[in-house]
């Protein structure tokens, strides 16, 4: 999809700028009577970038997120939106960001035009630029036709595009799309990614999403963090936790002369069999071209190569799997399941 | 734009909301006149035989039609905790919250809607009461009177709803508690029959019974011409509202924690 930038507006394209978006330290939430829901939860999000928040269900990014966006208070720690303390002033930082809720909140009773102006009005956009920017977020994310149709009366995947256009309307430096794509079909669901890689591009909104979805976390996020038991496991860039967990495996069809080692820059051989080698490497879709040349000159002939690499649900299998068993004592089992119950999914 | 012409434009956007809707499907309110008109018709056509029931020589049907305009006013009011109960539960609730208004201007601005809602019933009485004849002071300043009245009182009563609803968290309950709270309401004021009448014991329950000071004041503006108890009686319920009002805030973010 082509990005039309609706007029006057200044983004900044593309620009990943170097400031710091969030800045969570220590943060601790302790529900009455429950368990430690966040558990001195620590990390930065960067100014400019998409950053993921994933975890098991009541592994408390849902919470986390309701401490930023000050809906609920933090029993200890500190967090800063852009250098402004969350929990000083409250109604500065929700003037600069955008919810999402899990549950699909736009007011079905409302046409789609009037639940755009409502929540324009709440974030002040000025009167004069109300009326454009509605109209322009509405024909952007395809619901032109529709405006002045009770929203009741949309699919599941107009709501969730009618939410996110709302964030359009509004501006904020900062989104949070707390489980964006949940209950949408596939073709809803390319839409729904689109758009919020539009706005993180045209607008350099800052967006903080949390998913179950291994493989669209991994398409839209810079940076992600994967909560377990009210902490942070690990962080990092995609790409990077894929690679923490081991290198790529590239399987070789070779014939002819079959060299039985590899320089070392180019990864080791884990087997050879019949005329399939398997390396392991690291990188390696750029691995591939660099060994393929390597057989070649030594005299072989390469047939195919087919690469299987860790996948970001690997990575997620990993630190949340042995987080439940090094720490998972019955009891702490128990209550993560509890704070599920008590606090939605 | 300052914090307060912040807040009151957001509290205004939020009752704006309520109009729309109304505007889109007022099915819920036209059902809603169902009742007072009963009471008027039925309840106040038969007790319209016994003499000298209503004070300063009005009939019965006279008197009554403030109370009852109070009374549907009330109900509409002490249900509103249901629409918020269900607004969390769809998670608009939240997405009102994590807008920039303060957390009194989001209730102040739903009890604004409750009183959007107050005024569709008022318009509905007073015209009821004009196509069967009975006989109120139709003049427009009483007029603009009751109806901000009624739009306190929807207010008043909306905050107390909005303020169990945050203790009670879902709407069947609310349904139960709303039924708990009007009757009694109702029965001990001066909606359907004088105070002076009343055993010693529920006189004394009236004089704490906001709605006494709502039907006082309505009755005394549609009525009796007498505003000599009028400010007091707006006094009251401007306290009991601000009262209610700072209860809401205090306890809305319970329900969504």
């Amino acid at each position: 999809m082509t990005a039309t930038v609706p007029a006057g507006v200044t983004p900044e394209p593309g620009e990943k700028g170097n400031g710091v978006a969030i800045e969570v330290s220590d943060l601790t939430k302790v529900y009455l009577h429950g368990p430690k829901a966040v558990d001195s939860v620590t990390f930065e999000v960067r100014e400019g970038e998409i950053f993921g928040l994933l975890g098991p269900n009541g592994a408390g990014k849902t919470t986390t997120i309701k401490m930023i966006t000050t809906l609920t208070s933090a029993t200890s720690g500190s967090i800063r939106v852009f250098g402004v303390d969350a929990a000083r002033w409250p109604q500065k930082v929700r003037q600069m960001l955008g919810f999402v809720p899990q549950a699909i909140s736009v007011d079905g009773d409302l046409t789609g035009y009037e639940n755009l102006l409502i929540f324009a009005k709440l974030f002040f956009v000025e009167r004069e630029e109300r009326n454009s920017r509605i109209r322009e977020a509405l024909d952007l994310f395809g619901l032109g036709d529709r405006a002045d149709d009770l929203v009741k009366h949309y699919s599941g995947g107009m709501m969730r595009r009618l939410e996110i256009a709302q964030a359009l309307v509004n501006r904020p430096k900062l989104l949070f799309l707390d489980e964006p794509s949940i209950g949408l079909d596939p073709f809803s669901r390319k839409q729904v990614i689109d758009h919020i890689k539009q706005l993180n591009r045209d607008f350099g909104t800052t967006i903080l999403v949390t998913t179950h979805d291994m493989a669209e976390a991994d398409e839209l996020c810079d940076r992600l963090a994967i909560m377990n038991l009210g902490k942070i496991a690990v962080s990092g860039a995609p790409r990077e936790l894929k690679r923490s967990i081991g290198g790529d495996v590239l399987t070789v069809a070779v014939s002819g002369k079959v060299p039985d080692s590899l320089p070392a820059e180019l990864g080791s051989v884990v087997s050879i069999e019949k005329g399939t080698v398997k390396v392991l490497t690291i990188d390696g879709e750029r691995a591939i071209p660099r060994i393929t040349e390597f057989f070649e000159q030594n005299g072989a002939t390469v047939d195919s190569v087919s690469l299987s690499r860790p996948t970001l649900e690997d990575v997620f299998m990993k630190y949340t799997k042995t987080s439940l068993q090094q720490e998972g004592s019955f009891r702490e089992a128990r209550s993560a399941r509890r704070s599920i119950t008590r606090h939605g999914s | 734009m300052s914090t307060i012409q912040r807040s009151v434009s957001s509290a205004f956007t939020i009752a704006e909301m309520e109009a729309r809707k109304i505007r889109h499907d007022s099915t819920e309110l036209w059902m809603r006149t169902v009742q007072p008109a009963l009471w008027l018709l039925i309840f106040g056509e038969v007790f319209n035989s016994i003499r000298n029931l209503a004070p300063g020589g009005f009939s019965y049907m006279q008197y009554i039609a403030p109370g009852v305009l109070a009374q549907s006013v009330l109900f509409v009011a002490i249900f509103y905790g249901i629409n918020i109960v269900w607004e969390r539960d769809v998670g608009l609730l939240t997405k009102l919250l994590s807008t920039p208004s303060s957390r009194t201007a989001v209730v102040v601005g739903k009890a604004m809607a409750a009183g959007v809602r107050g005024i569709f019933m008022g318009i509905m009485l007073f015209a009821l009461a004009l196509v069967i004849g009975v006989n109120l002071r139709f003049d427009p300043l009483d007029v603009a009177g009751v109806f901000m009245v009624v739009v306190l009182f929807a207010m008043c009563f909306a905050c107390l709803s909005m303020t169990l609803a945050s203790f009670l968290k879902t709407r069947d309950r609310m349904m139960g508690i709303g039924q708990v709270i009007t009757m009694p309401l109702f029965f001990a004021s001066s909606a359907i029959y004088p105070i002076s009448i009343m055993p010693g014991w529920l006189q004394v329950i009236s004089a704490y019974n906001p709605l006494t000071y709502v039907v006082d004041a309505i009755r005394s503006l549609l009525l009796t011409g007498d505003y000599s108890g009028v400010p007091f009686d707006i006094l009251v319920l401007l306290g009991t509202t601000v009262f209610f009002v700072l209860c809401a805030s205090t306890m809305l973010k319970r329900l969504i924690e």
